[in-house]
């Protein structure tokens, strides 16, 4: 994570993303997936093909691409199919964009009711017997069972949740970085799925993007970094308020 | 031409050459590499700290940022909105310089009107005007947080006061004041060896001296799974920073 400033001089936490590797490997359409747009598998970050088995790497082959960590799939509109094999780039977000990130959060392993859910346990002292950090009441007495989905002790982190509306500030097209306002789930190096944000507020924003991708061998040549106009740039002298 | 004792002539003998004292290679030499570029030990991309140290020399070549070290008197002004001529002017003593990266902070302290006021400014932020070292001086410790249970003399600093004059010396002079505290309770055991602090004059009897030595932990220094060693990772900082520098 990194400081931002803006010209207004006010600081902004960022997050560097790195797109390494992203390529399509599979379409999938409406009828085949049975829900109500098409699906285009991804998969990102290059691995060694020796630790699966052959039959795992079926979809790879046909795609024309070494075998990925992480498959996953995005829900798209017909006019944006693209051919299984193409690379995507970081450059197929822009600066000014509104993002949603899904990752894995870190695993906490089996945690206690208080750090899990956030109860307030009981007192320190004044004669609480062996009870400081425990759930106290489960239930009442009419209902005469423990309702499904009750908060108790267990195994904590380690599933996938998403941060919504998240701004783009930066794009480095050279090393393929995104810098994503705010935090993202997730420990450091690990891989994260970033996707248009669904939020109402932020339908305008992103309204021109490259679409359906942007392709590297195309016509476009993009400068190697793409700020937004907020951004203070630092080849620019001192903020001044006037 | 004299006659040698021996009667015949000496041969000549040229005069010794003048040894040439470079002064200015001499202080190419002092390298000082600011201790915000040296990337901590972690498990991050290095490609994270190339991308930070890429925007670090973007602004240090518009903006120019000192060499300095805690214990130096520094006047920084910044760009406030709220203030009469839309700038803010701050002098005062550098107690501890944290962060890596652009986020890197230096905290100034000084005494104004009877008031300890202690402003942490980020080093890169955009809001700096100016930075400008008044009084170069090294001093015993790292980190002069214990200036805040010193006497209020010592932390004292004229707003108007004139930079000393300071010729471009091989070394920082280091200054070894031991500094008068005021009676105790302080905020933290300044007499514990975990502070390690040599700038205090401990007035405090030598039971409690013996009774703070307790708490020292004399294995760290030998801990080799606490050792960082940045030599190799400053040399190639330093390469880069110079190029990029240059250009």
């Amino acid at each position: 994570m990194m400081p931002i400033w803006t010209k207004s001089g006010e600081r902004h936490a960022v997050t560097l993303l790195k797109v390494q590797d992203c390529h399509v490997l599979k379409y999938i359409s409406k009828e085949e997936s049975g829900g109500k747009t098409a699906k285009l598998l991804v998969g990102g970050k290059n691995l060694s093909p020796f630790s699966k088995p052959e039959s795992a790497h079926q979809i790879f082959k046909e795609a024309g691409v070494p075998r990925k960590q992480k498959v996953t799939s995005f829900s798209v509109t017909d006019d944006a199919i693209i051919k299984p094999g193409t690379p995507l780039y970081a450059a197929h977000f822009r600066p000014g964009q509104f993002v949603d990130v899904t990752a894995k959060t870190i695993g906490k392993g089996f945690q206690g009711v208080m750090k899990r859910w956030g109860f307030k346990g009981q007192p320190a002292s004044h004669g609480q017997t062996k009870t400081h950090r425990r759930p106290g009441a489960i239930s009442t007495n009419k209902a005469a069972k423990v309702y499904r989905g009750k908060k108790m002790p267990g195994k904590m982190g380690n599933i996938y949740r998403t941060t919504f509306g998240l701004k783009v500030w930066r794009i480095n097209t050279k090393h393929d970085i995104i810098y994503v306002n705010g935090c993202v789930p997730g420990h450091t190096n690990c891989l994260v799925k970033v996707r248009d944000s669904k939020l109402p507020t932020c339908k305008e924003s992103n309204k021109n993007p490259p679409f359906p991708t942007f392709f590297a061998d195309g016509d476009e040549k993009l400068p190697e970094d793409l700020f937004d106009e907020e951004i203070f740039q630092f080849t620019e002298p001192s903020v001044t308020y006037t | 031409c004299r006659a040698s004792s021996d009667g015949k002539p000496e041969k000549f003998q040229p005069p010794p050459k003048p040894v040439i004292i470079d002064k200015q290679k001499q202080r190419a030499e002092r390298r000082f590499l600011s201790p915000e570029f040296i990337p901590p030990r972690g498990r991050t991309d290095p490609l994270k700290y190339y991308m930070e140290r890429k925007d670090m020399i973007q602004r240090r070549k518009v903006f120019n940022i000192p060499e300095f070290y805690v214990g130096h008197v520094l006047a920084v002004t910044t760009a406030d909105p709220y203030a009469n001529n839309k700038s803010n002017r701050f002098v005062g003593i550098c107690i501890q310089r944290g962060g890596k990266g652009l986020g890197a902070t230096f905290v100034l302290r000084n005494v104004i009107e009877g008031q300890g006021v202690e402003i942490c400014y980020e080093l890169y932020s955009p809001r700096i005007q100016a930075i400008e070292v008044l009084k170069l001086e090294k001093r015993l410790d790292d980190n002069l947080m214990y200036l805040r249970d010193a006497l209020p003399e010592y932390s004292t600093f004229d707003m108007n006061m004139k930079p000393v004059p300071h010729l471009d010396d091989e070394e920082v002079r280091v200054n070894k004041l031991q500094v008068r505290m005021k009676p105790k309770p302080w905020s933290k055991r300044w007499e514990r060896p975990k502070y390690n602090i040599k700038g205090i004059k401990f007035e405090l009897p030598e039971s409690k001296m013996k009774e703070a030595q307790k708490w020292s932990q004399p294995w760290l220094e030998f801990d080799m799974l606490r050792e960082y060693d940045t030599s190799k990772i400053e040399e190639q900082i330093w390469k880069e920073l110079n190029e990029e520098l240059k250009k």
